[in-house]
């Protein structure tokens, strides 16, 4: 074979290497060798810039049996799931309903509940900060009470909660008001004329099914999302009172950045990596079932 | 031709001149301090610049706490680390566990004419303790810039209605526990906040003041460099069980944040405030521009138990350990130089109400007549105690995170002090 069929076999593929290179480094260096790197680390009792010594499975036992802190965040962050990932698609789908009605200043209202997303978590935390300020907050003016709202154990996770869904529920209205803009209006009008109201059979029948592949995908991105909850627990509780919203990341963190066991919070790292892994595997074979059917 | 090429040979090499001839040595800093404080470095930082020409400093202002200490561990790892930097002495423990900082030799600190013996040796000495708990006995890993401490501020006017001033201007029958607890008492009755004090998101002051009773009562968190916590469920649990009856009692406020507790007391609604002496600008500057509605004094930290010991830091200067690129010997002179240079103008960071520890300056004439330092500076200089020799201590260490996980919420009635105290054990003892 001379080099010339070569070429025509595939053409410019030199090219397509130089066009494909840039990304591939970046990804190699900053992902995936960082990852081994973690992955290595958890093997060890590195602090957080050393190497360490090899010190075998000693974490992952310690994780796995002797750490009832980790546990703790662990059930913290599943609580914190339950009480974001599903509130927060059921909301995002009213809005993009009630918007979808509205006949005046729809663009406006859009806005409105898209704003909160694009400010950063500081800005967010800290407009809830001054809102539910224990003294000074306006919501304890207008009730008269003392709540302190993320000091107190079984208030402060939903308090978070709350926060979490105001923020993000903006870019889940989206994702919704694009899916029933796709459904078509001739499904609508063949059911009005086969009788159907335009109530509760009609969505249940019509739109639910029909905006099910982005009411899955809604559900899957909240999912992996809400497992790395973190900005929100530094900047509003700390991981307090008693533990209670200390969530996986944040512990990871008071593990790498206080008490400067790498080694250690790199476990607690991979620990949540095969976590999210295995979660997503099972949802994504739940969700395409439910799809089907 | 060849007149012309030698003449533009020598316009180059003129050119050339500015930057071999007269180069400053450039020396880097890292730095921690915002605010007034970091207003007064610099000018400390700028006086030394414009002072001589051989060195030039440029600093780098970090975020305060364990972002700084984390910044200057990976710096030390990876061998790119500042020339000096400030540094706290409660971060020594960690700082020496994690290898990040570099001797001083007492050649080199006479070099620049400075010796242990010219600072304040309650400092000097917890320096010392500490490297002698990691066997390097006699060995000075900082150079101490100053003490800082909580104190005291009183409103005279508020403390006057409640009968509180004494004839000499200052606070009177708040000694003891009790005493000090019935005169907050006499504070609420006029309808104000007997005492701003800030605990939301803010572990340092509540720290600052647990550990502050704890003291007083005799206790400890550490001996030989290893924890010792038994007390904790003696001293610690009157300590913790003072605060919150404080709170329940409507004596401290519910949560407030650091600079409320300052709006609270500079507004002339609150009796007292707790808080560190760096705050004495707020009220300086306040009063300078008319805008303090009453008269303020300062005073050390009341004796509410047996002693009158109170929490303090100190800032020091340190060289970091880069063990890849050693400091230079130019460098190093450069940084000795600078050294030198701040601890004789220490008067202009005492204008920040720190306590210089260099003790030309500490008990020199400026500073005796500078208020309101001179309201505090002697009796707060014997309360001075210093964290803990203990990595778990300290600031950027893992102890304020616990202190906001369960001693805060202790205070305020959200868990039992029984809890707070034993999940703040079992969280130090887990943290080693």
């Amino acid at each position: 074979m001379s080099p010339g069929k070569k070429r025509k076999r595939y053409p410019g593929w030199k090219m397509a290497l130089v066009f494909l290179a840039p990304f591939t480094v970046v990804y190699l260096l900053f992902l995936i060798y960082p990852t081994i790197q973690v992955l290595y680390l958890s093997f060890t009792n590195a602090d957080i810039a050393g190497i360490g010594e090899f010190t075998g499975v000693q974490n992952y036992v310690k994780l796995l049996f002797k750490d009832p802190v980790f546990w703790r965040a662990l059930g913290n962050t599943v609580y914190f799931i339950l009480l974001t990932v599903v509130p927060n698609t059921l909301v995002g789908l009213l809005l993009a309903f009630l918007l979808e009605k509205m006949r005046w200043f729809k663009g406006l209202a859009q806005v409105f509940f898209f704003l909160p997303y694009i400010l950063p978590v500081s800005v967010v935390t800290q407009i809830w900060l001054w809102v539910l300020n224990t003294n000074y907050g306006v919501y304890n003016f207008f009730l008269g009470n003392k709540i302190n709202w993320f000091q107190t154990p079984n208030v402060g996770m939903p308090a978070v909660a709350f926060i979490t869904i105001w923020w993000t529920v903006g870019f889940n209205v989206l994702l919704f008001i694009a899916g029933l803009k796709s459904i078509p209006r001739e499904y609508y009008e063949a059911a009005a004329i086969d009788g159907a109201d335009r109530g509760f059979t009609v969505f249940w029948r019509i739109t639910w099914p029909l905006l099910w592949p982005v009411t899955s995908l809604v559900l899957l991105l909240q999912l992996i999302a809400q497992w790395q909850i973190f900005n929100q627990i530094y900047l509003l509780t700390s991981g307090g009172p008693f533990n209670s919203t200390t969530v996986v990341l944040h512990y990871m963190y008071v593990e790498a950045f206080q008490k400067n066991h790498g080694g250690y919070a790199s476990t607690i790292s991979i620990a949540l990596f095969v976590i999210i892994l295995i979660t997503s595997l099972i949802q994504l074979r739940l969700l395409r079932l439910r799809g089907n059917t | 031709m060849k007149v012309t090429w030698r003449k533009s040979l020598m316009i180059s090499l003129l050119t050339l001149i500015p930057v071999f001839g007269w180069s400053q040595t450039e020396i880097v800093l890292w730095d921690f301090l915002s605010g007034g404080d970091g207003v007064r470095w610099h000018q400390i930082v700028d006086g030394f610049n414009a002072s001589q020409s051989q060195y030039k400093i440029s600093g780098t202002t970090l975020t305060w706490g364990d972002p700084f200490y984390a910044k200057v561990h990976v710096a030390v790892v990876a061998g790119e680390t500042p020339d000096v930097m400030t540094y706290h002495l409660s971060h020594f423990p960690a700082g020496m566990k994690a290898g990040d900082l570099r001797p001083f030799s007492a050649a080199e600190l006479a070099s620049v004419g400075l010796k242990v013996a010219d600072f304040n040796p309650a400092l000097t000495k917890v320096s010392l303790d500490i490297s002698k708990s990691f066997g390097k006995a006699g060995v000075l890993y900082g150079v101490p810039l100053d003490t800082h401490t909580s104190v005291l501020y009183y409103n005279k006017d508020l403390l006057a209605k409640a009968g509180l001033l004494g004839k000499d201007g200052t606070p009177t029958g708040i000694n003891g526990i009790a005493n000090f607890t019935a005169a907050l008492k006499k504070l609420k009755a006029l309808g104000v906040t007997p005492l701003a004090w800030s605990s939301s998101g803010d572990s340092a002051t509540v720290w600052r003041l647990f550990s502050t009773l704890y003291y007083q009562q005799g206790g400890v968190f550490a001996a030989g460099g290893k924890l010792k916590l038994d007390q904790l469920d003696t001293y610690g649990k009157t300590a913790l069980t003072q605060m919150a009856s404080w709170a329940s009692d409507g004596l401290i406020p519910q949560n407030i944040d650091y600079g409320s507790a300052i709006a609270l007391f500079s507004s002339g609604q609150a009796g007292f405030m707790i808080n560190g002496n760096w705050e004495t600008t707020t009220m300086v500057d306040l009063e300078k521009a008319g805008k303090l509605p009453f008269k303020y004094g300062v005073s050390a930290i009341p004796q509410f138990y047996g002693n009158q010991a109170t929490w303090a830091d100190s800032h020091e200067l340190a060289i970091p350990a880069n063990a890849k690129k050693p400091i230079s010997p130019e460098k190093l002179k450069g940084v000795l130089t600078f050294i030198k240079y701040v601890e004789q103008h220490a008067d202009i960071w005492a204008g920040g109400g720190h306590l210089p520890a260099y003790l030309p300056v500490l008990n020199g004439p400026v500073l005796k007549q500078m208020s309101p330092i001179n309201q505090y500076a002697v009796q707060a200089a014997k309360d001075v105690t210093l964290d803990p020799v203990n990595p778990a201590f300290g600031v950027g260490d893992p102890v304020y995170g616990y202190v906001d996980n369960f001693i805060t919420p202790a205070i305020y009635g959200q868990g039992a002090v029984a809890d707070g105290i034993k999940q703040f054990k079992d969280a130090l003892v887990s943290g080693q």
